[in-house]
């Protein structure tokens, strides 16, 4: 592999995915047919400062197939995306992200704005879906530093992009998920607020989805709660998480397992 | 039929050689030097946003200087070539020896094959690992690739100017004395170069995956006032 030089006419500019296509036609997602893991609940809400997004941990391939799967990652300073669908293109579709949003940084000097970034996942998503039987859904949530507020983005199957003004919720345990942030999203919640609205999502969808994995009091694996804001990608500590996902079950508990109170 | 003329190889290669130093004689200098904790580059240059200095990689950054058009695409080569050799392999297995020894090839290529030999000289320079300790690679406008453990000065007066850095160079020296010694033998005695001139960038591990650093013109200002 030489220098990859480009004349004016075929330079593909700072698009990775361009480029990729220009030096390696087919190299980016080859894919290989056999059981493989899927399933999530993540569910992402925007508060004052910013967004919090909240993601299980288990992988599902007709049986639990992982238990500590990490399925938030900053795909850069300022935004997270999470991946629910067949986990090995999640996993190669975060690496495009993640090193696309940098090639950019690195060839013109500057950031992608979070619009840029959203756009440039839909033909990604496409291209998986169309030529590959595997499917990605991804979730973009991050933090607008030129609006100064957070935003989240959600997609379909085939690479359609929507904005979505107060929250969003990807994968198998979504109808609970997404029941628990409409009954709780508030405007303007305040950071500690959304992190608990988040969790408590995640909660209901580990405990009614046989798909997503809640807090796992035996193991200690408890969902992943990431915020951006601008102070960037931030993930919660371990004691602080699983201090969250402790004192809502030691509230479901009280209550005999019905959903009740304050913090339900 | 048209006649083709006889030119002594040693003709050309002089002629040539004498044309590159030419075109980067008339652009300003820069200087790559190694301090305590790190590898700083210190270049003179009145351009906001056509810069000399770059990020390559996570431990990898690219200085050149001459024609802004053909080291800018050298640079823009250098990334995709970082990016997809991370993304191919792993991130570890990007090295800044065998990428400046692409850039070695292709500018020796465009000195001997070339329509015009390319009036550009850069450096490549790898922050320290566990592994290796930093290094500079220097590739001039023939092709010739050398490699200095400590600083590296290119562009128009760099025999000067090296000669001046070299003066009680310290590599153990802090971040901030190292940026006042090589914007001192930048500008020489006898003129200040304003802070608008300067682009200043570093290589440090401060506990994060990418080591770039491009410093602004109110963190120059308080270090050269210190």
């Amino acid at each position: 592999m030489g220098l990859p030089l480009f004349d004016s006419g075929t330079d593909p500019g700072p698009s990775f995915i361009a480029f990729l296509n220009e030096a390696t036609p087919d190299s980016v997602f080859r894919g290989v047919a056999e059981e493989l893991a899927h399933a999530t609940t993540v569910v992402s809400l925007r508060f004052a400062d910013g967004v919090v997004m909240v993601g299980d941990r288990q992988a599902t391939a007709g049986y639990i197939a992982e238990r500590d799967v990490r399925k938030i990652s900053a795909a850069d300073r300022y935004c997270a995306l999470a991946i629910s669908g067949t986990a090995a293109t999640g996993l190669e579709f975060i690496r495009i992200a993640q090193l696309s949003f940098e090639h950019y940084e690195k060839m013109t000097g500057r950031l992608l704005s979070l619009e840029g970034k959203a756009n440039y996942l839909s033909p990604l998503i496409y291209r998986t879906t169309t030529t590959t039987p595997f499917v990605v859904v991804p979730m973009l949530a991050g933090y607008d530093t030129a609006r100064k507020q957070g935003r989240i983005f959600r997609y379909d199957r085939i690479g359609g992009c929507y904005e979505q003004p107060n929250f969003d919720v990807i994968g198998s345990g979504t109808p609970f998920a997404e029941s628990t942030l409409r009954l709780g999203f508030r405007e303007g919640m305040t950071k500690d607020e959304a992190i608990n609205l988040a969790a408590l999502a995640v909660y209901e969808a580990g405990d009614n989805d046989p798909s997503t994995g809640g807090p796992d009091f035996v193991r200690n694996i408890f969902p992943m709660i990431v915020t951006v804001t601008e102070n960037g990608f931030e993930e919660l500590a371990f004691e602080e998480t699983s201090e969250r996902f402790r004192i809502i079950n030691q509230r479901r508990t009280a209550s005999g397992g019905r959903a009740e109170g304050d913090l339900r | 039929m048209s006649m083709s003329y006889y030119v002594a190889p040693e003709q050309m290669i002089r002629d040539k050689a004498e044309f590159a130093q030419k075109g980067i004689a008339r652009g300003r200098s820069l200087i790559a030097a190694v301090y305590q904790a790190g590898v700083v580059v210190v270049a003179e240059n009145p351009s906001v946003s056509l810069n000399k200095v770059s990020e390559i990689y996570d431990r990898i950054a690219f200085a050149g200087v001459g024609k802004y058009n053909e080291y800018d695409r050298l640079r823009e080569g250098g990334i995709r070539w970082a990016d997809q050799t991370g993304f191919t392999y792993s991130r570890e297995d990007v090295d800044a020896r065998a990428l400046a020894n692409y850039y070695a090839q292709h500018i020796g290529d465009m000195f001997t094959d070339g329509a015009k030999p390319l009036e550009v000289e850069v450096l490549v320079i790898q922050l320290a690992s566990a592994q290796q300790a930093s290094k500079i690679y220097h590739v001039a406008f023939e092709g010739t690739i050398t490699d200095e453990p400590q600083f590296a000065v290119i562009g128009g007066e760099s025999e000067l100017i090296r000669a001046r850095v070299a003066e009680q160079f310290d590599p153990a020296a802090s971040f901030s004395e190292q940026i006042q010694h090589c914007v001192t033998a930048l500008s020489g005695a006898e003129r200040t170069l304003p802070v608008q001139d300067l682009e200043i960038a570093r290589l440090e591990d401060i506990g994060e995956r990418r080591t770039f650093k491009r410093l602004t013109d109110a963190e120059v200002s308080e270090i050269l006032a210190s």
